[in-house]
């Protein structure tokens, strides 16, 4: 059985960024796992992005276009450290020695409401 | 309670321009991405072949971006830029020098023709900026541009090295209070970051807000001033048309 549900008042808060994904290598959702995990670590050290809070909701591929794949996410973090994750991901410019960028194009509240950047 | 937040307008002053379409697919890019002008940056020999293209490039993004051309001088003879500055200032709305080099950094803070000493860590062990040549920044009002485009191609130590360039810089900034321009140097679309995420970078490596919002007015001031550089007599000192 697992742990019981904490009350409101001691969850933590969260943010959703809206990520939009370019990458000449095809990526699926677990690869993206890696490459966020990779550039919060390398860009703000362990100690710091301990308190991010890190986890992919959503993973949407969408159509290729001009040589690249394009996809959309959901990435979920700790309200207070959206800036330090965005400007981490907003770094990342290499995936498998191939051309990569990674744009927060919304922030949310909530995955519904942020569900209107898809 | 008052609102203090100040309005911003979306500048970048150095977008590596190519050719035609390839300027069209950035500036569109771009303009998704919340920025409202950019600068295709061209070096002396390919800039005059870009103004060929400039008005049909203007005409085709006017519903979506405002675009203009800034010659970046590459050279390290100091009297080759200050030759080429001197050919170029008519046709160009802005002009920087591609830093790096100690006298390259210190004849173009002194040039008040130059407007943007463009990376003045270029390929170096320090900022190269004392304080010395921030007076001469101040003095003769040329603006230091720091590219985001250095931290995003460079990586673990390189990387730091990049960063503790730019917070030198900041020491220096906040005491001299030169003008700084903040750039993407973008090359491709995978280069062109939103705004928010750029302030926010910027924010990380100790920014203000406010500093970052001086940084983008820098650069709008910079392409107004040289609208009205012909007209200038003296420093401070402007010939206005007749309203009648």
């Amino acid at each position: 059985m697992g742990l019981k549900v904490l009350p409101p008042t001691l969850r933590k808060n969260n943010r959703y960024l809206t990520v939009d994904i370019k990458s000449v290598h095809p990526m699926g959702k677990d690869e993206f796992v890696s490459v966020v995990w990779d550039a919060c670590v390398r860009f703000q050290g362990e100690i710091e992005s301990s308190n991010f809070n890190l986890w992919v909701m959503r993973f949407y591929e969408l159509e290729k276009c001009d040589g690249y794949y394009n996809y959309k996410s959901i990435v979920r973090c700790q309200r207070g450290y959206d800036e330090e994750v965005r400007s981490s991901l907003a770094l990342v410019n290499r995936y498998k020695n191939d051309k990569i960028s990674i744009s927060t194009i919304g922030l949310s509240g909530t995955i519904n409401a942020s569900h209107r950047f898809i | 309670m008052p609102n203090n937040k100040v309005s911003t307008m979306f500048f970048d002053l150095n977008v590596k321009g190519s050719s035609f379409e390839d300027n069209l697919i950035l500036a569109k890019q771009a303009s998704r991405y919340g920025w409202e002008h950019i600068n295709f940056s061209y070096n002396q020999k390919d800039f005059l072949n870009a103004l060929n293209f400039k008005k049909e490039l203007i005409q085709e993004l006017e519903e979506d971006i405002s675009i203009d051309y800034t010659l970046e001088i590459k050279s390290n003879n100091i009297n080759e830029i200050r030759k080429i500055a001197n050919k170029f200032r008519n046709k160009s709305s802005c002009i920087s020098v591609a830093g790096g080099d100690l006298k390259v950094n210190r004849a173009s803070l002194e040039n008040i023709k130059i407007d943007v000493l463009s990376r003045p860590y270029l390929r170096r062990y320090d900022s190269g900026i004392n304080h010395v040549l921030s007076k001469e920044a101040v003095k003769n009002n040329v603006a230091i541009e720091l590219c985001f485009k250095d931290v995003l191609k460079s990586y673990l130590a390189h990387r730091a090295k990049v960063i503790a360039n730019f917070k030198d810089i900041y020491t220096l900034y906040r005491k001299y209070d030169f003008p700084l321009v903040l750039s993407s140097g973008a090359e491709s679309i995978f280069d062109i970051k939103t705004t928010h995420d750029f302030i926010a970078f910027f924010k990380q490596t100790g920014l203000s807000d406010l500093e970052i919002s001086n940084s983008f007015n820098v650069s709008s001031n910079i392409l107004e001033f040289n609208k009205n550089r012909d007209e200038m007599i003296l420093k401070g000192v402007r010939r206005i048309k007749d309203g009648s």
